[in-house]
């Protein structure tokens, strides 16, 4: 294949760039500079990999060392794989927009860029590999470099908050591990393309079904869906802003792409099970994600638990499994990820013009009037975080109500229902407090803070998305088609 | 043996269970680490296995045991070591800010 090596560059790019911006740690301009351009270059990188991708209709396979495909490690850009590459380094672009104009002190810290670079890194590659070890390696080393960045963070409990996950998501790999010797065992190998066609041949072996079961409590404690979310609030929360953006939109769909993998590639014998799991807990997600998010007292820590329900409606899309839920799903992991970013670098910014850096409901009350731009920002990130036009909230909403009503699930209809007008309740609440009621007697709000570039920049995507949704749209039914044909997929790996 | 060996694995698993569960975070961390091993021993015992022979290669049968588990515990040893370094620091870090084990007083993030 001509083009292979694009399936390589999105890793590589980030992974060269973190090296080079270790070096340049004495130099901090400098270092920012190039971290964003690197971000930027590999956002260049992964958008050429959709475009040949989606033109040629063919995956991009990457044979790393030349190796045929069940015995080396393969790298495949199939439509799902680009589309969420693209989506994570769009956002972990904008993320270092934010980083520079930060005033936090962590940005200040020599190895920050680099870390952030990694977590990049380890995000594309957990993405685009097709080895399920080599998923692992890049899951661990996602959830080390996202947990130093919030270990170092200015909140004094970061630390605690990072501990806390870095607990969970060791047990999480560990869990992972299980699953692979499972599978390993029973059927020889651990090329997802070799391993589903195996699977699909013969799905008789006792170990299979414990591996699904571990690989499952792995992919849930990544995404943080309902019974394992427990660190997701404290985590998000603790971390420095622009990297509790990142790990509240993108970082959490890693989860979300495994999901999808396991549904329609790996374990299909028995996608119905694992699909009616996952819709049972999407919508104890949503319902439970809202009304957490309704009684916080703290912004950040809101837009966290919206997370929790966000992501319940993408299990719910993708436990619904028809190829129109499966796109809405992917629609509304895209657009999520957007608005989560843009919405949590808004809350970010709020409290850096407070008098006490905090996002607290107590201390940013009437903050906003000062910063009206931010509150124009924040209403359209509310309204698309609900699901109202002219936003691309609205689009992945409607897109996820028509598939529901297709496939005339009512039930969690009505439950989604609920959600929906609970996340309006919530943001509204926030928004009020912020920007339209007095601040409290003696409390000033500082002149200067971080900059507003990057939610802009993410708004204004919110905006244009919602206007002109098509192209995404297309996409998303298209990658859903893939889907639909994992054979193509098995082939275009395993060559023959 | 290979009873013998998933006896002795299921008592690791059990042991790093109990002790991840109690109060105590150092005990906590240990279990942590019992598990890892646990958790590598079950994958050496997902290559071919044959009864007292050494894992890697036996002379005597002519059995050639499957390389690939061993390589895959090499790298998880690996990280399971980086990831432990990094758990006793936070541990180091949070026990002398709170000048305590116990986990339950450990609640900073409770307000």
């Amino acid at each position: 294949m001509v083009h292979s090596h694009l399936a390589f560059l999105p890793i590589l790019i980030p992974l060269t760039g973190a090296m080079i911006a270790l070096l340049l740690g004495r130099r901090r301009s400098l270092q920012a500079v190039w971290t964003l351009g690197t971000m930027l270059a590999a956002l260049a990188s992964s958008s050429w990999l959709l475009a040949v991708v989606w033109r040629s209709g063919q995956p991009v396979v990457f044979q790393s060392g030349g190796w045929a495909a069940p015995f080396g490690i393969s790298l495949i850009g199939d439509l799902l794989a680009a589309v969420f590459v693209v989506m994570s380094q769009l956002v972990l672009a904008t993320g270092v927009l934010y980083a520079i104009g930060s005033k936090d002190s962590v940005v200040k810290y020599p190895t920050f860029y680099p870390l952030y670079l990694m977590l990049a890194t380890s995000l594309s590659g957990a993405i685009l590999t097709g080895d399920l070890f080599n998923m692992y390696v890049f899951a661990e080393l996602l959830v080390i470099s996202g947990t130093v960045l919030t270990a170092i963070s200015d909140d004094r409990y970061g630390t605690e908050a990072a501990y806390k996950y870095f607990y969970i998501s060791l047990l999480a790999s560990f869990f992972m591990l299980l699953a692979v010797g499972c599978l390993y065992v029973s059927f020889g190998t651990l090329n997802m393309a070799d391993l589903a066609k195996r699977i699909a041949a013969d799905s008789g072996g006792q170990l299979l079904l414990p591996s699904i079961g571990f690989l499952m409590a792995t992919f849930m404690v990544k995404s943080a869906v309902f019974p394992f979310h427990f660190w997701q609030p404290d985590f998000h929360t603790a971390a420095p802003t622009a990297v509790s953006a990142m790990l509240s939109s993108v970082v959490v769909k890693l989860g979300v792409y495994g999901f999808l993998r396991m549904t329609t590639l790996l374990f299909l014998p028995q996608a119905a099970t694992i699909r009616s799991l996952l819709l049972a807990l999407g919508v104890v997600g949503v319902v439970f994600g809202g009304l957490s998010a309704l009684g916080t007292h703290n912004a950040k820590r809101m837009l966290a638990y919206s997370t929790l329900a966000q992501v319940g409606f993408i299990l719910v899309g993708i436990g619904w499994g028809t190829p129109l839920a499966i796109a809405a799903a992917i629609v509304f992991a895209f657009n999520h990820s957007l608005i989560k970013a843009g919405m949590l670098m808004l809350a970010g910014y709020v409290a850096s013009r407070a008098s006490v850096k905090s996002a607290s409901f107590d201390v940013v009350t009437g903050v906003g009037r000062s910063i009206p731009a931010a509150g124009v920002l924040f209403f359209i990130g509310s309204l698309g975080l609900a699901g109202i036009p002219p936003t691309n909230g609205f689009i992945s909403k409607m897109f996820l109500f028509r598939s529901g009503i297709d496939g005339a699930a009512f039930g969690s209809l009505a439950f989604i229902g609920v959600g929906s007008i609970l996340t309006l309740l919530y943001t509204m609440r926030a928004f009020q407090r912020i920007w339209w009621q007095d601040p409290p007697e003696g409390a000033k709000a500082k002149p200067v803070g971080d900059l507003l570039v990057a939610p802009f920049i993410l708004i204004g995507l919110v905006l244009v998305l919602g206007l002109w949704a098509e192209p995404l749209v297309q996409v998303a039914t298209d990658t859903s088609a893939w889907l639909g044909n994992p054979a193509g997929y098995i082939q275009a790996v395993m060559g023959g | 043996m290979e009873l013998l060996t998933a006896i002795a694995i299921g008592i690791l698993f059990a042991l790093g269970v109990f002790q991840l569960l109690r109060r105590n975070i150092i005990r906590s961390a240990i279990g942590l680490i019992i598990l890892a091993n646990a958790v590598n021993l079950f994958l050496l015992s997902t290559g071919a296995y044959i009864s007292i022979e050494p894992a890697y290669v036996s002379d005597t049968t002519g059995v050639l045991s499957d390389a690939l588990p061993q390589a895959l515990i090499l790298t998880a040893i690996v990280i399971s070591m980086g990831g432990t370094a990094f758990v006793l620091s936070m541990l180091y870090i949070i026990s002398a800010r709170y000048k305590t084990s116990d986990m339950d007083e450990v609640d900073g993030l409770k307000n």
